[in-house]
């Protein structure tokens, strides 16, 4: 291998590393976020509903972009408060892909809810159980299937929404790309961080039909 | 003796009044089979028994135990040690797709009693014998067909030792072949006398193993006999317009 080559390869990899790291750090924590959130919009009490839904809803309902930039570069802006909230560019973005995230999956998990049948909580009820033991043994892991081609779906989209890194500046795999095709003039860079996407996608993928598979019951 | 005591029973729905005044007894042993057309609140009074419905006025109580007084209940704790004596077959199974057949069987035992889970084995093992399914212990509601469905989630309630089972119409989602395992599984429990209410539109099997019959319509209790005879001679026109439809 020309040393060319290895120069303009071993950054792309140094950033699809930053790349996946956030993906997973993003994944690992919105998926039980989102989780409670879902609690929440379920809760009986009016106002923690309320609370999750208004999130949920300003979450869903602006740009990603728009809240990593504001947590980027608008919370150090605030006044008072803002000096204490400049926080480490790569910290910034896995929270706002954080908060984001979890209310995609929230959204993901409260339809997995609705399709679960009421004969479902009619029976775990005459056999005796609880509502902790039906959450958890009965409902949950019905839920959790019947949510996984959705989660598996957000979670390709997570992948691609880390290229959003480079609008705040923190190096990952498309910014060194596109550093690489500035400095030699040439568009292969591109095609390599299109296929180091790819391949990271296609794992995500072949993981979830896995997980599929695994537990496959209906 | 009466293990099962109702009166007075009324419940709605916002408006719709669809229990009036319901009272009936059932001794231990008994077979009664709860006929009426659809819509009269059969269903209704069966989940009122085991606290899936809250009523709004009347008594129930099983053996002994009181789990609603003139329209008050129990707390928590009562009301749960009272429907534990209860076991209920649905309609629709209602079993629990993500679990095998054998974990069906086991889940809530291994959850709520305590005895040491080899136990729990043995008694699953015995009730999927029992009920014809030794061979499907591994496999998953959905591999199931109907009337092997119904006979799971007839094992399942069995597995938690109830005095009574309730029976919601158990073969009226069944392929017409496929209802005469499920009557069988039940006619056997009748000749073991376990206490069991069934709301069916079987009369045929409501006269072979009912000892006897509860007609409802338009939320009332109109009258109640022995199969035999309340099927045959009826002393409301009520009674009598229901049985000329659904016998022919
Ligand atoms: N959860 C509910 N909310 C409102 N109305 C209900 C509810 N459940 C039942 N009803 C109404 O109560 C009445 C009695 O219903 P129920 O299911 O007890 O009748 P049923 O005798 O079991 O009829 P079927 O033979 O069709 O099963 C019906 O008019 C029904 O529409
Ligand atoms: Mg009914």
């Amino acid at each position: 291998m020309s040393t060319e080559f290895i120069n303009m390869i071993m950054p792309m990899l140094e950033g699809a590393k930053v790349t996946i790291l956030l993906f997973l750090i993003a994944i690992v924590s919105s998926i039980p976020l989102g989780f409670i959130l879902t609690l929440g919009v379920k809760s009986n009490n009016k106002i923690v509903s309320w609370l999750a839904q208004t999130y949920i809803y300003l979450m869903r309902g602006t740009p990603l972009l728009l809240q990593l930039l504001f947590i980027c570069f608008g919370l150090p802006l605030l006044p008072v408060v803002g000096e204490y909230l400049v926080l480490d560019r790569f910290v910034a973005a896995c929270l706002g892909f954080i908060l984001n995230y979890a209310a995609y999956f929230a959204e993901i998990f409260r339809g997995g809810l609705l399709a679960i049948d009421k004969g479902q909580y009619e029976a775990s009820h005459v056999l005796g159980l609880n509502k902790w033991q039906t959450t958890t043994r009965i409902i949950l892991p019905q839920m959790f299937r019947i949510a996984l081609p959705a989660i598996s779906n957000e979670s390709v989209t997570l992948v691609k929404d880390t290229a959003l890194l480079y609008a705040v500046a923190v190096p990952e795999l498309l910014h060194f790309a596109q550093t690489a095709v500035n400095r030699d003039f040439t568009v292969v860079p591109f095609f390599f961080a299109g296929m180091i996407y790819l391949a990271i996608t296609l794992v995500l993928t072949m993981f979830f039909k896995w997980l599929e598979r695994r537990f496959k019951f209906v | 003796m009466a293990i099962i005591e109702v009166s007075n029973l009324k419940k709605s729905f916002g408006e719709l009044e669809v229990l009036k005044q319901i009272t009936f007894d059932v001794n231990k042993n008994d077979v009664v089979a709860v006929v009426g057309p659809s819509g009269s609140g059969k269903s209704t009074m069966l989940r009122s028994l085991v606290y899936l419905e809250e009523i709004n006025d009347g008594s129930i109580s099983v053996a002994g135990h009181k789990l609603v007084e003139s329209g008050i209940y129990s707390k928590p704790k009562e009301i749960n040690l009272i429907t534990s004596k209860m076991g209920m077959v649905f309609q629709h199974f209602n079993l629990f797709p993500h679990l095998t057949v054998q974990e069906n069987l086991e889940i809530a035992p291994k959850l709520l009693k305590k005895e040491p889970f080899s136990v729990i084995q043995r008694r699953s093992t015995e009730l999927l014998e029992k009920v014809g399914l030794s061979d499907r212990a591994k496999a998953y509601p959905s591999q199931l067909s109907g009337g092997q469905k119904q006979r799971v989630a007839i094992a399942r309630a069995l597995m938690m030792d109830p005095e009574i089972l309730l029976f919601d119409e158990p073969t009226s989602a069944l392929d017409p072949e496929l209802t005469g395992e499920v009557l069988q599984v039940m006619k056997n429990l009748a000749e073991e006398h376990m206490t069991m209410i069934v709301v069916t539109h079987e009369m045929e099997f409501a006269k072979e193993v009912a000892n006897r019959a509860i007609f409802m319509d338009n939320g009332e209790i109109i009258e109640t006999g022995h199969p035999s005879v309340l099927f045959t001679n009826p002393q409301f026109d009520r009674t009598k317009a229901f049985l000329n439809r659904t016998l022919r």
